[in-house]
């Protein structure tokens, strides 16, 4: 029980109801941290609540404005950007996509040619005038792609009904991915694989907005998870025509 | 496991079940699961079960989800089915269809779309962006800006280009009258730096300047606070310095307001930045405070 906790308990903030109850316990048992949490709450006191800073009204106003412009005009940029992101997962899809794009980027170079990743037809009849390294960085590009559909697809299936804000950060994040993947599709040729991406988006924006209702909710997700489904069955079939017989 | 059975399976679940008079969600469900595992099969296999399914007395959601697989199908009869969809089907699944072709970035399917934009209601319309924005089709979206004399057409289709990214394009629709605020906002979406930047140094329109110096403020980047800061710097306009201070603030450039705050002689503006920069929830700004009470001692 340090500090923190009942800092944070002392302005019930922050904590969940189990939480809260652990800490009445120890403070209940503890005569020692009793003690430490009485001197706490004395020193809390005499804090005080901070001096407001006195803004004059034309400036407040110019904020109002500006912060509602800025507002509206990220929410057509992207939907909740940057705080709302949960930054371990954020972060994985970055690293993952970087990685892939450098990947591909290097394959590419290395073999002297841009040839698609994933396009249709080339998959389809696993037309090869593709080298080794870009086969290998195709190849490692599918299979981290394979990853990122398989892992929108079960955030999708596990986004909370209940709470807004988490489920927004959540299909932030879901896009934010998804962009990086299709950026990476698009600066290496695979047109094909960009395009479906980028269908995603809008499923993805209509699900996180304000005024969607349970039962719309409910359609896109099942419309989304077909789509990452069927996505990801052409990419096993593509993947192992690809690899082609041993 | 080989392919064979199960595109066999599907096909037969497919079949079987199309004809149905009840629709029970676990048939629905099975119907699509088998969708999808067409996937699997050949093209050539794939096309007549799907068509099959786009033809037969199922649900829209199947219907819609079969045109999906379609879109998927590489195979110009796949392509003729979409596009006759597009045109001829009804409701979603005519839009479905739209959505399609710009999955499927056909190149005379999306230009197709432009007669079914010509002939189309709003939702058709809107439709029929949303699949040039999928296909990145640049130029079939600007020439529907480029030629429109309707205000709202003209939004949204400006709107697509901002959120395509598509510079060149906005770059070229630059002088058309009255729709300021609306391609300021579009450069911004669209992160164009050079033309916000062209815009919010031109003082012969003062309020179109201060949206443009905004505008910055929202694309943000590594260059855009120096820019700001000059522009701060460079003028003796009230409005302009505060929009400037309004960028700074949007794009979230504390170190920058600092900046100024430490060049600054003038006991006003320390005040205003200051002030500033505690809205902005600065770290910078309590180091700031304590400097100016040490000093004040």
């Amino acid at each position: 029980m340090n500090d923190e906790l009942l800092t944070l308990y002392y302005y019930r903030d922050g904590l969940t109801e189990a939480e809260r109850r652990d800490v009445a316990a120890a403070l209940e048992s503890d005569a020692a941290l009793r003690a430490a949490y009485e001197q706490l709450c004395r020193d809390l006191a005499q804090l005080g609540t901070p001096q407001e800073v006195a803004v004059k009204a034309d400036v407040v106003a110019r904020w109002h404005d500006s912060i509602e412009r800025a507002a509206r005009l990220e929410r057509q940029r992207l939907p909740s950007r940057g705080r709302l992101l949960h930054v371990p997962s954020f972060a994985w899809g970055t690293v993952l996509a970087a990685v892939l794009i450098a990947g591909i980027g290097i394959g590419f170079y290395v073999a002297g040619t841009r040839v698609p990743v994933l396009d249709g037809a080339s998959v389809a009849t696993g037309a090869d005038s593709t080298l080794p390294a870009s086969r290998t960085s195709s190849l490692a590009f599918v299979r981290g792609l394979k990853v990122h559909l398989s892992k929108s697809r079960r955030e999708l299936a596990g986004l909370p009904d209940d709470a807004a804000a988490e489920r927004a950060a959540l299909i932030a994040q879901m896009i934010e991915q998804n962009r990086l993947f299709e950026r990476a599709a698009a600066q290496n040729g695979s047109r094909d694989l960009a395009r479906v991406l980028r269908a995603f988006e809008p499923i993805l924006e209509r699900l996180a907005a304000d005024d969607v209702t349970p039962r719309e909710a409910e359609v896109l997700q099942a419309q989304l998870a077909f789509e990452l489904n069927v996505m990801l069955t052409k990419l096993g079939r593509g993947e192992s025509e690809q690899a082609g017989p041993i | 496991m080989t392919r064979v059975p199960a595109i066999f399976l599907g096909a037969l679940i497919l079949m079987t079940t199309s004809t149905a008079f009840a629709q029970a969600d676990e048939s629905e469900e099975l119907k699509i699961a088998a969708l999808e595992a067409l996937m699997s099969a050949p093209p050539e296999r794939a096309l007549p079960i799907v068509r099959k399914v786009l033809a037969g007395s199922g649900s829209a959601e199947l219907k819609e989800r079969a045109l999906f697989v379609l879109g998927q199908i590489d195979l110009p009869e796949a392509q003729s089915v979409l596009v006759d969809t597009a045109q001829n089907g009804s409701g979603a699944l005519r839009l479905e269809a739209i959505r399609t072709i710009g999955i499927g970035g056909n190149p005379q399917a999306l230009a197709g779309l432009a007669d079914i934009y010509a002939a189309g209601d709003s939702e058709t319309r809107d439709a029929v962006l949303e699949a040039w924005l999928i296909a990145d089709d640049r130029d079939a979206v600007y020439r529907v800006a480029a030629n429109t004399q309707d205000p709202e057409e003209f939004e949204n289709a400006v709107e697509t280009l901002g959120a395509m990214g598509a510079l060149e394009q906005l770059r070229a629709l630059k002088n058309r009258s009255g729709m300021a605020e609306l391609l300021i906002e579009a450069y911004a979406m669209a992160g164009d730096v050079e033309t916000l930047s062209a815009l919010a140094r031109d003082a012969s329109d003062p309020e179109r300047q201060a949206q443009a110096i905004q505008g910055l403020g929202v694309t943000g980047g590594d260059e855009v606070g120096g820019i700001l800061v000059d522009i701060y710097r460079d003028s003796n306009d009230a409005g302009v310095r505060e929009a400037a201070l309004d960028g700074l603030m949007i794009a979230g450039e504390d170190e920058r307001v600092l900046e100024l705050y430490r060049d600054s002689r003038d006991a006003a503006e320390k005040r205003d930045l200051l002030q500033l920069l505690v809205m902005m929830g600065s770290d910078a700004a309590w180091d700031v405070i304590d400097k100016t009470l040490e000093d004040g001692q």
